[in-house]
């Protein structure tokens, strides 16, 4: 019998295994946790969410 | 504690996990659009697990195709495929803005951007000299109101749609198939087909409440 999809966007996301695809996609930016650039505010995110030191130096061109 | 102190201290609420996933995609999205990347990059890439087999299949898929493609590149050919791209003004074999993309309209679509961008508190910093409408800048604008960064707290999903809808799901698909179709894709066809899955997947989430 085939599932129906969710008609709800977070059980529609979890449904597409985004739930646990952070740990496959975060780790690729988050796997060398560097101090806190100069000016960088995106280590002091309480989300769980890390940048690694080439992603610090992306972020520290494009944000405010 | 004074009134004032209080008023200070802010109250942080950990993201759920599909919105920290959704930050990342979009994190990884943009550092590889933004530039070529580098053997750091590429071994943790390479070194990524797989996503699960009973999600959306087309990510999964793309996902691992792009952890493969990883373990085989090196940064000197990442760097030359992306120049040979997206590099050169004029040369490019493939457009990176999304104004390229962009329907006919009065006003060029970076214009209304740099508009909306400050009305969510953002702006391009001085020492950045490429255009707004630069996919790795849109992508990471999404990365910011997905998870808060550059100052701000993370946007409401309303402010995200619309932010999206407004720039990135017009021309997204376009300029990835565009990528996905050049004969000098290798690693970014790649990078291309987890994008579009991705985008496409928020895409269809956006339609939900």
């Amino acid at each position: 019998m085939k599932t129906a999809k969710p008609n709800n966007r977070r059980n529609f996301l979890l449904a597409a295994s985004l739930g646990t695809a952070g740990a496959a996609a975060g780790l690729t930016v988050a796997r060398k946790p560097v101090e806190k650039a100069e000016g960088s505010t995106t280590d002091a995110q309480p989300s769980g969410y890390h940048a690694s030191e080439h992603i610090l130096k992306y972020y520290k061109t494009t944000e405010v | 504690m004074s009134v004032a102190e209080a008023a200070r201290v802010a109250v942080h609420r950990a993201l759920p996990p599909e919105e920290t996933a959704r930050a990342d995609f979009y994190a990884l999205i943009a550092r590889l659009l933004h530039s070529p990347p580098d053997n750091a990059l590429l071994a943790n890439v390479a070194s990524a697990p797989a996503l699960p087999a009973d999600g959306d299949a087309r990510l999964a898929t793309a996902w691992q195709r792009l952890v493969d493609a990883s373990s085989a590149m090196d940064a000197d050919a990442a760097a030359e495929e992306y120049e040979l791209l997206f590099g050169g003004v004029g040369k490019a074999r493939v457009s990176i803005y999304a104004g390229f993309y962009a329907a006919a309209a009065s006003e060029h679509p970076r214009v209304r951007l740099q508009t909306d961008m400050a009305a969510l508190g953002l702006a391009r910093p001085d020492q950045v000299t490429e255009p707004e409408d630069h996919f790795a800048a849109l992508f990471d604008v999404m990365r910011i109101l997905v998870a808060g960064g550059a100052g701000r707290s993370p946007a409401t999903l309303a402010e995200q749609r619309r932010f999206y809808a407004g720039y990135v799901e017009p021309s997204a698909a376009r300029f990835l198939a565009a990528v996905g179709s050049a004969p000098e894709a290798n690693y970014y066809r790649h990078v291309a087909a987890l994008a579009a899955a991705f985008t496409a997947l928020e895409s269809e989430s956006f339609q939900l409440d």
